[in-house]
């Protein structure tokens, strides 16, 4: 071989060799400066409903319309919901909570609630974020949101049609997502200065809550 | 002199790969249709444990009381009979010997369509797709057993009304789950809330079951002529 073909030969080689290190640099490089350390202090705020609301009149509606042991009341569903005639909220304290036997307890409730805000935390932001136009919420936030578009059968859901546009029990829930939380600027509107559900939206959660 | 194309040799090698694919279909046909495929069930069916023929007439209407009646009895599962709602009524809330025959449970749909069903005398009902058509969850549900099931005009003894409905489940016993009375489980269905109010009401236990001395009752007294 002459010495020409075989400096092409090692500066060939040379230059393969030097091309996949600095990709292996490159990926390595790039996959460790992205990766910072976990920011524990940092939170995600999500406009949330109005909680109060939700405890008197949308809980028990909901609790019992989709919480069953069959249904919503058990461990597998993202959207799990406690309740006495379904799951019960097992801790420590209150190990002893049975099935169908005490009543539901307000740590319950809060979970309820907290299930519905944790399925889709910032569809439930930009939902809430238009509480203030209820006419454009319910057009472009409410039909969003996974909680709504299941039992409207927007979308599949196992348990079939739970819930139509001209029932009581979406008129409840409409109207306790309706209370606006934030004000237009985007600061938040305190607990107790909000609206309260109006008594037709009110005795449509009672109709609902009677079901089926 | 034959065309090469018409020679049984020929013939062979091009009908060959077709009835080789046929064969590997009707193969699979047969091992789907003699084996459950879907593996949940597979497990859930297996996990149900053999018949005890010591307490029942296996694979009979008698057989397992209190066990989700569907996992086996649905279009998933291997019985060759399905059911669209099936489950065990029980006098206490803890004993298992204690079975409730005659108890009349009543659902009404969604449809608001209601049927009464009977349970026989080891204390299982079934409805049958054909028995309850078009049957739309979610269910109310309710048992009562009078002092004489067979007496129309019997007094009651005994009324449940569940409290909650049922969604979708066909099996009662997939919630009311046998022994297991818990944060996720409200336990066997009963008629008496302790096992003492059962020992002072007296019930009746058929045995043995089924008894040829007692007919079986199959309507409850809003179905009887």
């Amino acid at each position: 071989m002459s010495a020409t073909k075989l400096a092409v030969r090692v500066g060939a080689a040379l230059a393969v060799t030097a091309f996949v290190a600095s990709g292996v640099v490159a990926l390595t490089a790039s996959t460790t400066s992205c990766a910072s350390s976990p920011d524990t202090d940092r939170i995600t705020a999500v406009i949330q409903p109005d909680y109060e609301s939700y405890r008197l009149h949308v809980d028990r509606y909901l609790n019992r319309r989709c919480g069953t042991l069959d249904c919503h009341g058990q461990p597998g569903r993202a959207y799990r919901m406690y309740g006495r005639e379904g799951f019960r909220l097992y801790t420590v304290a209150d190990g002893g909570l049975i099935s169908g036997v005490q009543p539901s307890t307000p740590e319950e409730t809060l979970a309820n609630f907290q299930a519905i805000v944790g399925l889709e935390p910032e569809e439930m932001s930009r939902t809430m974020a238009l509480a203030n136009d209820p006419d454009l919420q319910e057009a472009e936030g409410l039909k969003r949101l996974i909680f709504i578009r299941k039992p409207l059968r927007l979308e599949r859901h196992k348990g079939g049609p739970a819930m139509a546009e001209d029932d009581p029990g979406y008129r409840c829930v409409r109207a306790w997502l309706a209370i606006p939380t934030v004000r237009p600027d985007g600061s938040p509107i305190p607990p107790d200065q909000r609206q309260k559900m109006s008594p037709l939206a009110i005795a449509n959660c009672q109709q609902a809550e009677s079901f089926p | 002199m034959q065309h090469p194309r018409n020679t049984p040799r020929s013939w062979l090698s091009a009908k060959l790969p077709f009835a080789t694919g046929a064969l590997v279909v009707v193969g699979l046909a047969l091992v789907g249709s003699s084996c459950n495929l879907d593996p949940v069930n597979r497990a859930a069916v297996n996990a149900l444990g053999p018949e005890r023929d010591d307490l029942y007439l296996p694979e009979s209407e008698f057989h397992r009381p209190g066990e989700p009646c569907a996992t086996c009895h649905s279009s998933a599962g291997p019985a060759d009979s399905q059911f669209v709602l099936g489950g065990t009524i029980f006098w206490g809330p803890r004993n298992y010997d204690r079975r409730v025959d005659g108890a009349y449970v009543r659902i009404k749909d969604a449809r608001k369509t209601t049927k009464c069903f009977v349970t026989n005398c080891n204390g299982n009902f079934f409805v049958r797709p054909e028995e309850f058509e078009k049957l739309t969850f979610p269910l109310l549900v309710s048992v009562e057993r009078t002092q004489d099931p067979y007496n129309s005009n019997s007094p009651r003894l005994a009324f449940k009304e569940m409290g909650g409905h049922i969604g979708r489940e066909a099996s009662c016993a997939t919630c009311h789950i046998l022994g297991l009375k818990d944060f996720g489980s409200p336990g066997q269905i009963y008629l008496f809330a302790d096992e003492a109010q059962v020992d002072q009401a007296k019930v009746p236990v058929t045995v043995p079951c089924p008894n040829p001395d007692k007919p079986t009752i199959v309507r409850c007294p809003e179905d009887r002529l």
